[in-house]
């Protein structure tokens, strides 16, 4: 089969190919009622853009709800990671325990201190044990972190106690006026359930 | 609307669905259609007038092939040497297109159709 074409016609389908390679797929052959087979050509190439601009499209479709579930996933594990940073438990009604373990800066402090807060209202807690023993590092706004959560939580007319502390711990306490705080201050977390309980007078022989 | 349905005979008295079609199928057409074709008289024989200018969309294209059991034969009148294009390359993409002709005037188109061992 021979076919004689303009020459301006395959210049304008080499520049929409060169276009399309480039990733511009908007481009368009510009159809003429020409009756030959070039014509079968010049609808195939405005086809096959057609369905790259689809395709495009439904990969961009894609992608987004890949990354909303990417930021969902995300969320969802700063919530567990949150939620085990703070495990408040109820060790007997009204009183709640709060280990604290790890690195406590001052954000996670501030995250601790919100949650505990509203446990501590909610529960309508008179005794909060603050387990210092799996503390690390302490950043230099942890311990006033610490002594603000002590505080509050005397706001809201329950009593606070420290156990776990150790030595170096306590010298920062010290120097950070800790000692003017009222809160008492035990070795482990038994004594001080121990002692809460017999101030409730539930501890017999005590 | 790009198409217009009318129920007509062949000349030799064959039940024909005659459509128009003009301007741009979209799907929500081609579905049209296709819900035409599944009437009680399934096996139509269709003859389709195709006007200069009628366009496909992207989707339309691809719903087409769906329509193929349901018709027994479906003769399009084109004159546009670019809708030709485009139906040829519909019935390209297809693979095949069975009783599926394409003329350039109607009484070649319904003499086919009335010629149809249907």
């Amino acid at each position: 089969m021979s076919l004689t074409v303009d020459a301006a016609r395959i210049h304008e389908l080499l520049d929409v190919l060169v276009a399309a390679a480039a990733g511009d797929y908007d481009v368009r052959l510009k159809l003429r009622e020409n009756d030959d087979a070039l014509l079968d050509v010049e609808t195939g190439v405005n086809f096959l853009l057609d369905e790259l601009i689809e395709r495009r499209l439904h990969n961009e479709a894609q992608e987004e709800e890949l990354l909303t579930r990417a930021r969902r996933l995300a969320r969802q594990r700063d919530e567990l990671m949150q939620a085990l940073s703070t495990p408040v438990i109820t060790v007997w009604p009204g009183v709640l325990t709060l280990p604290l373990v790890g690195r406590v800066d001052d954000e996670r402090a501030a995250a601790i201190t919100a949650g505990l807060l509203a446990r501590v209202g909610a529960e309508r807690a008179s005794h909060v044990i603050l387990d210092l023993t799996g503390v690390g590092a302490l950043t230099d706004g942890t311990m006033p972190a610490i002594l603000r959560m002590v505080r509050a939580i005397g706001l809201l007319g329950a009593t606070c106690l420290l156990t776990g502390i150790r030595p170096d711990v306590a010298q920062q306490l010290i120097a950070l006026g800790g000692a003017d705080v009222h809160v008492r201050a035990l070795a482990r977390l038994s004594d001080a359930l121990a002692s809460v309980l017999a101030d409730k007078g539930l501890l017999q022989g005590t | 609307m790009p198409f217009f349905f009318e129920e007509a005979v062949t000349p030799q008295g064959k039940p024909l669905l005659r459509i128009h079609a003009r301007e741009e199928v979209t799907l929500a057409d081609a579905e049209a259609l296709g819900a035409r074709l599944d009437g009680p008289n399934k096996g139509w024989l269709v003859l389709s007038i195709v006007d200069r200018g009628t366009e496909y969309a992207p989707a339309a294209r691809k719903y087409f092939p769906n329509l193929q059991h349901k018709y027994g034969a479906l003769a399009a009148v084109v004159t546009s040497p670019i809708v030709r294009a485009a139906i040829n390359m519909m019935t390209r993409l297809t693979g095949q297109a069975p009783n599926l002709r394409l003329f350039t005037t109607e009484d070649e188109a319904l003499a086919w159709l009335d010629a149809m061992k249907i």
